[in-house]
């Protein structure tokens, strides 16, 4: 299959692999007998594992059943879609089906798609033996998991969320949607964008720091690079839309007013929360998909990416700009027309680095020699597909234009072009991968087959609603002139549907009784991961990779391939001594864990206790009381899962690494706390400049503030000052290995922050007393919610304190602080935000 | 690492500054030139959280990256914040 001869550089040269004595067996091998984990067979396996080409698998099958499950609702869609008018579908069915169709795709199925090839492949191509958090992988994926299953249930709820899956306000409050479904699949999406931040703190740690020797971003492979473009807009755009969600179950399940329509600015509000996060969202679905094009373009036509140095720098151009163009969604509401104007102009901005990176893609197959392999035929298709949504996009960038084609179906024809043009490249990432992550190759034939029932009927469903775009989005009553139009999309639906029948058969049977396949079955292929065997061992590598001398080397190998047998595209494999890579040999290593999939279940039974509150309480009866025990059982789940968490011996991948910039004298864990706090300050920016903008809505100077006197407000400001002179005080006497000190710096902390919360309850009562309740208005919505938020973030702090109390008074941090210093990070970023709200809503 | 006396004197600045915001509400500031007082009460704000994050956080002796990550999320909120809020304008 391949001559293995061209050196390709682009951070890595691939290994031909067929050379390497360690084939499938061995990795099977190790991995079956390695870490605790028990063997693939066995179901244990999937719940205890941590290893980030396990988790890569699960993220990739549970993507690809809920691309079925939205499949399945969008061509119920198209079946009404047939005739205008009434079908096989109730109106409030369709609306539900709309709605979870888009929630389904946008949310459940392309992004963890793409993450099950980013689990699996970069940390192969980054050099690193596993994520830098093994154990927050699995409960990302179990909290992703099961936040789709807790969307399943809200169908039986009396009816899913039905108001679209933007959600607008005032749509999105009970007035409107008052099933309990609907909260669950609010619900469900909050679940989810817990797991999204949990897994960008993770990926963001491990490819800024675990880094192969030499492995500088000027060489990190394409498809890492937009993967870490992607996790970097999704810590700050999945804390805005984090934002957005906590204050809609307010609304929904405690009776905040935020979006009511008698809110000042309450549906503008959610339009700016919720674009803010979703238009980087579109980069975030479709970044991913542009690195397989990368991979695959460079792969199939043997040559390097023409202007790379630029590619890089566009997107990177890209992933700034998606932060500043979210507006051209609102050109139809209120915001006034200077801003429109600007926002326009943002718009038209970023699309020019995109069409650097269409031509780059074009100029790199003119240059080469194209060869058609199925992975190819989906990417270049996929790059066809995309330049026809992103040209119909720029008409919606355009204020007038956007005028004429708001709510209609030009709308849906352009971003289904961009979108599933995007799943079009990751159904190609899917083949180029499928023989890495299995061992087995793919029937090529089927594999063409797919490609032309999918190209044929994806243009046959989309291309018509240009055509037809005067049809109004969300509704299934459309002009009888269209109609003609409309049954040939739903023509092409069911072709696209059937193609996936032929992948779901091609991929089955190859993995049952597909021919063998070897390290690497691609000539050209340039990154790392394709100088392993396929499936690769457990911990990835022969030795510990390294990129100095220019190409990929093993330093340091294991038996098998220290013999020198060539396994690089270009470079000879070598092996010499690392020190590094022995000095956890001997160390009994665990890579399975029961508790982030414990985890899981308990956030499951609380978040679906809690879509039972309404207004605050539980319907009295039994219904409610069901409710009511599923969050107390959830809470007791999650709480002894926590803890087991906390006391169960772990190893995870421990340095030295290669290549750490920018933060090489920085531990991993203190570089996820750091990253996870940069992404609550988005959510507390958010919750704050909420706050501004229903001041401004209602007139700043003519507010009234909630608490009568600033005092309370003064007295818990010194309480959390001192607690954080106390954490303060706890570091140094950990420091001077002082036991006791230890210990009465974390129970005074621990008391400061009871004393703060016994103030801020009694403060509440005061009011409550006085008639101010949360759901009296906005105002007192957005003080007792935003309060609210940072004291559940108070109390979360307390659960640690108390948590490292009991272990210090055990003699813990005595030799290692880190733990007391990492929680005083957080813990001072508590302090530090109740520094403003404080002055905001007490003072000014 | 800064030394005790440092931490201690800072949680000091912290408490007066504190004090001084409610004192600004209290001298009636805000009452005769509302914007001033705003703008004086959130300058101190900001100064408290420099301190905290720069001392007690240690921000000020870690590499400046960890620094920009900061910064990032900042901007990220204050342009949420101030554009959304312009637009309604």
């Amino acid at each position: 299959m391949t001559d293995g001869s061209e050196p390709t550089p682009d951070g890595g040269y691939a290994g031909t692999g067929d050379e390497l004595p360690a084939a499938t067996g061995e990795g099977d091998h190790a991995t079956t007998e390695s870490h605790g984990l028990p063997p693939y067979g066995s179901v244990k396996r999937w719940l205890v594992t941590t290893n980030h080409k396990d988790v890569g698998i699960l993220y990739t099958v549970t993507a690809l059943f809920f691309l079925v499950f939205g499949g399945v609702l969008a061509l119920l869609m198209r079946v009404q879609l047939f005739t205008p008018g009434s079908g096989i579908l109730s109106p409030m069915g369709y609306n539900q089906t709309v709605s979870t169709h888009g929630l389904i795709m946008v949310f459940w199925f392309l992004s963890p798609f793409a993450f099950g090839f980013a689990n699996y492949v970069v940390p192969l191509q980054i050099g690193a033996k596993d994520l830098a958090f093994p154990r927050l992988n699995s409960l990302s994926y179990w909290l992703y998991l099961f936040s789709g299953l807790l969307l399943g249930v809200s169908f039986f709820q009396g009816g899913t969320f039905a108001g679209g899956w933007t959600m607008y306000a005032p749509l999105n409050i009970p007035t409107y949607t008052p099933s309990i479904g609907a909260s669950t699949a609010i619900l469900a999406l909050l679940l989810f964008v817990v797991s999204v931040t949990v897994s960008s703190v993770n990926f963001l740690t491990t490819m800024h720091r675990m880094r192969a020797e030499g492995l500088t971003f000027r060489r990190l492979p394409l498809f890492t690079w937009t993967i870490l473009l992607t996790v970097w807009m999704m810590l700050f755009a999945f804390a805005a839309l984090l934002a957005a969600l906590v204050i809609l179950s307010a609304d929904r399940l405690v009776g905040t007013t935020y979006f009511a329509s008698t809110s000042p600015g309450g549906s503008i509000l959610w339009t700016h929360l919720f674009w803010f996060f979703g238009h980087p969202e579109v980069y975030i679905v479709f970044f991913p998909a542009l690195g397989v094009m990368a991979e695959t373009f460079q792969t199939f036509t043997g040559q390097r990416i023409v202007g790379r140095k630029w590619f890089i720098a566009a997107m990177v151009l890209v992933a700034l700009q998606s932060f500043v163009v979210w507006m051209h969604h609102m050109f139809l509401t209120s915001i006034n027309l200077q801003i429109k104007t600007l926002f326009m102009a943002t718009t038209i901005g970023i699309s020019l680095p995109f069409d650097l990176m269409v031509f780059s893609l074009i100029y790199t197959t003119i240059k080469g020699r194209v060869r058609f392999a199925t992975p190819f035929l989906f990417t270049f298709g996929s790059l066809i597909l995309f330049i026809v949504g992103g040209i119909t996009g720029v008409f919606l960038g355009a204020v007038v234009l956007d005028y004429q084609f708001r709510g209609t179906y030009w709308v849906v024809a352009h971003f289904h072009y961009v979108m599933v043009g995007g799943v079009t490249a990751l159904i190609g990432g899917l083949y180029y991968w499928f023989p890495k992550m299995t061992g087995k190759m793919y029937d090529e034939f089927l594999g063409k087959v797919h490609f032309v029932l999918y190209f044929v009927g994806f243009n046959l469903l989309y291309f018509p609603m240009f055509v037809a775009w005067e049809t109004p989005r969300r509704v299934f009553e459309y002009p009888a002139r269209l109609t003609a139009w409309h049954q040939l999309a739903t023509v092409g639906g069911f072709i696209l549907g059937a193609s996936f029948l032929v992948m779901f058969y091609n991929l089955t049977k190859s993995l049952v009784d597909g021919e063998a396949a070897d390290g690497n079955p691609w000539a050209y292929s340039t990154t790392a991961e394709w100088a392993v065997p396929s499936p690769p061992p457990l911990e990835n590598f022969p030795g510990v990779p390294s990129y100095r001398s220019g190409s990929l080397d093993f330093l340091g190998g294991s038996p098998e391939v220290a013999d020198g047998g060539e396994v690089t595209d270009g470079g000879t494999l070598t092996t010499h001594d690392a020190g590094t890579q022995a000095a956890h040999a001997d160390e009994p290593e665990s890579h399975a864990s029961i508790w982030p999939f414990a985890i899981g279940v308990g956030a499951f039974f609380v978040f679906l206790g809690l879509s039972g509150l309404q207004e605050g309480s539980f319907a009295p009866g039994i219904a409610g009381g069901v409710y009511l025990t599923l969050a107390l059982v959830g809470v007791a789940i999650s709480a002894v899962s926590f803890v087991a968490l906390g006391r169960e011996h772990f190893h995870a991948p421990t340095g030295p690494f290669g290549e750490s910039w920018p933060f090489e004298a920085i531990e991993n864990t203190k570089l996820g706390v750091w990253i996870f706090l940069a992404s609550d300050i988005v959510l507390f920016g958010a919750f704050i400049g909420t706050y501004v903008f229903i001041r401004i809505s209602a007139g700043w100077t003519g507010w009234e503030l909630v608490p009568g006197d600033p005092i309370p407000g003064l007295m818990n400001t010194y309480l959390l000052l001192t607690s954080s002179f106390t954490v303060i005080l706890g570091l140094v006497a950990a420091e001077k290995k002082s036991r006791w000190g230890v210990v009465a710096s974390m129970t005074t902390t621990i008391l400061l922050g009871i004393g703060f919360l016994v103030n801020k309850g009694l403060e509440r009562n005061h009011l409550f007393h006085e008639g101010i309740a949360l759901s009296s208005n906005v105002r007192t919505s957005t003080f007792f919610l935003t309060t609210g938020l940072h004291a559940a973030h108070v109390i979360i702090g307390l659960l640690i304190a108390v948590y490292m109390l009991v272990r210090a008074w055990r003699g813990a941090y005595l030799e290692n602080e880190r733990p007391l210093e990492y929680f005083g990070l957080y813990w001072h970023f508590v302090d530090i935000v109740w520094l403003f709200l404080f002055p905001l809503f007490y003072i000014l | 690492m800064p030394s005790i006396k440092l931490y201690a004197g800072i949680y000091v600045v912290l408490f007066a500054f504190a004090t001084a915001q409610v004192a600004v509400e209290f001298v009636g500031l805000l009452e005769s030139a509302y914007w001033i007082g705003l703008g004086v009460i959130l300058v101190l704000s900001l100064i408290k959280a420099l301190f905290v994050a720069g001392y007690y956080q240690h921000l000020r002796y870690e590499p400046r990256s960890i620094t920009f990550v900061v910064l990032s999320g900042l901007i990220v909120a204050l342009v949420l914040t101030i554009a959304s809020s312009y637009s309604i304008t």
